[in-house]
């Protein structure tokens, strides 16, 4: 009988865990998310983005701009997976390189931007909550992953390009 | 061809449908859009309604020619996608209406959780569902602030035309917090209660010992981080671990669990956000270039092209990372 009231405990101890760790994301994240969202919903529809094309545009004509700024401001304004849409400002020949700029800063931008990628939170918030579990602030952290990852999207985007390239002229070869 | 009006439904814990369908001459292609070749389900489709299959992955296919697209989505991006164009979409996934682009999955354009005894041919003179190619336009909070001076005679105008514009931004927030709140019950609340029973069960259970000696060590140090990097971005592996981000994600998890507890470093938390990414979007290249408007050609060059382009940059970004975090903590 003893046994099995402890199987029982044990078992439920699972999910009172669980039911503990479900009450601090759901109120120490989502209070301060739903407000901050909010807001940067409210900027984007008061933006309109009509607007934010004709500036993104602007920014395709050199290879910094075209794998920094431009990606950066899709993923802002349009989030995912709507960001890709702005492919179609580009030549053909650089599409690619574009979508794997654009879908790198999918998690990055979420340290510091969350309503850009709502759906796919956990690859930063578990990685943050460790860190917040120590006791560190993590501020730092979002900012430095928000800056490696527009590096990293502008090395993928020539690099991809580059690829893109070679592919295409061997083709045409063939 | 003769083509057949086939009939879909939902499957065990589906959503959405039945779909009664029949391709015409032009709308005759059912694209696989899965990753690793045609599926079964495609394959079916096609013999009962007399279509054609096309991997997705390898062809790019214009949106007026597919019949029905085949999606395997954990409920982000693609299972939005097509209904948002106008195509008719079968998820193999059990998955609702969910994801940012939810408002665009509706039950007569989209069908989930499907296997092979859901599609049949449809009886004798059933109703074909018609919504495919119905454009939704749905921007009319957009619209409102620009029609302030209509009615506009003189003394009224300038009161009429506050009062209006106050509206349209009060209107635009209102807008903005429903969608928010939307979004949190359709994707993070679900995505919260996954992670606390996942937590909950690895904490509590022991296992998470287990997992802690075994993942440590790699996670670590920067050659085992390179390591795990390089092999989620393996063009073979990286599409099966890119949808939904679910693999990174918990990943994430286990690791933020390991450095909370002190047993890795808390400087390898950024080389870490890396290191197990390097497959994103790899399950997503073909729908995100077609977004764009990419021609086909451009798309069966663009997959390899970003599958390979992984291998270089993954490890890059971890490098790259590692050396950002010096000073953090």
């Amino acid at each position: 009988m003893d046994f099995l009231a402890n199987l029982a405990e044990g078992f439920i101890g699972l999910f009172n865990a669980g039911g503990a760790t479900f009450m601090g994301l759901v109120t120490g994240i989502i209070p301060t998310l739903v407000v901050l969202i909010t807001f940067v919903n409210s900027i984007i529809m008061i933006v309109g983005e009509e607007k934010v094309e004709g500036f993104a545009k602007k920014m395709t004509g050199n290879f910094i701009t075209r794998y920094t700024i431009f990606p950066v401001l899709a993923m802002f304004f349009l989030t995912n997976p709507m960001a890709y849409s702005f492919g179609k400002f580009l030549e053909e020949k650089y599409k690619p390189a574009f979508y794997d700029a654009a879908v790198s800063f999918a998690h990055p931008i979420t340290g510091l931007f969350p309503h850009g990628n709502a759906g796919e939170l956990f690859v930063w918030l578990g990685i943050s909550q460790g860190i917040t579990e120590l006791g560190l602030p993590i501020a730092g952290l979002a900012v430095r992953y928000f800056i490696v990852g527009v590096i990293v999207i502008l090395i993928r985007g020539i690099v991809t390009e580059k690829i893109t390239f070679m592919m295409m002229s061997r083709k045409e070869v063939n | 061809m003769a083509y057949n009006t086939i009939r879909i439904e939902k499957g065990k814990g589906g959503w959405g449908g039945p779909l009664v369908i029949k391709p015409d001459s032009k709308r005759n292609k059912v694209v696989s859009v899965t990753g690793g070749g045609i599926d079964p389900i495609s394959q079916k489709v096609a013999e009962l309604s007399g279509c054609e299959t096309v991997d997705g992955f390898a062809t790019s296919v214009p949106d007026d020619e597919i019949f029905v697209a085949i999606v395997d989505c954990g409920g982000t991006a693609r299972c939005g996608v097509y209904p948002k164009k106008g195509v008719y979409t079968i998820n193999l996934t059990p998955v609702g209406q969910s994801g940012p682009l939810a408002q665009y999955i509706k039950e007569d354009i989209y069908v989930s959780g499907v296997k092979e005894e859901n599609i049949t041919l449809a009886e004798e003179g059933a109703q074909v569902t018609q919504t495919a190619k119905s454009e939704s336009t749905s921007s009319i909070a957009s619209k409102s602030s620009s029609n302030g001076n209509g009615n506009g005679n003189g003394k009224s105008s300038f009161i009429v035309r506050m009062g209006k514009a106050v509206g349209g931004v009060v209107g635009k927030f209102f807008a903005a917090g429903r969608q928010t709140v939307q979004m949190v019950i359709n994707n993070i609340l679900p995505f919260m209660a996954f992670v606390s029973m996942l937590i909950g069960i690895i904490s509590e259970s022991g296992i998470g010992n287990v997992i802690a000696q075994a993942i440590a060590p790699v996670s670590g140090s920067l050659p085992g981080l390179l390591i795990v990097c390089i092999i989620c971005a393996l063009p073979i592996l990286s599409p099966i671990l890119g949808p939904g981000a679910v693999i990174a994600q918990v990943v994430g998890v286990f690791l933020g669990l390991e450095i909370g507890k002190g047993n890795i470093p808390p400087q390898y938390a950024l080389p870490a956000l890396f290191a197990i990414n390097p497959q994103v979007g790899c399950d997503f290249i073909p729908v995100g270039l077609s977004l764009g408007e990419a021609e086909p050609e451009t798309v069966e060059i663009g997959v390899p092209a970003v599958l390979f382009s992984r291998l270089i940059t993954g490890p890059i970004s971890v490098v790259i990372a590692w050396a950002f975090s010096f000073g953090l903590f």
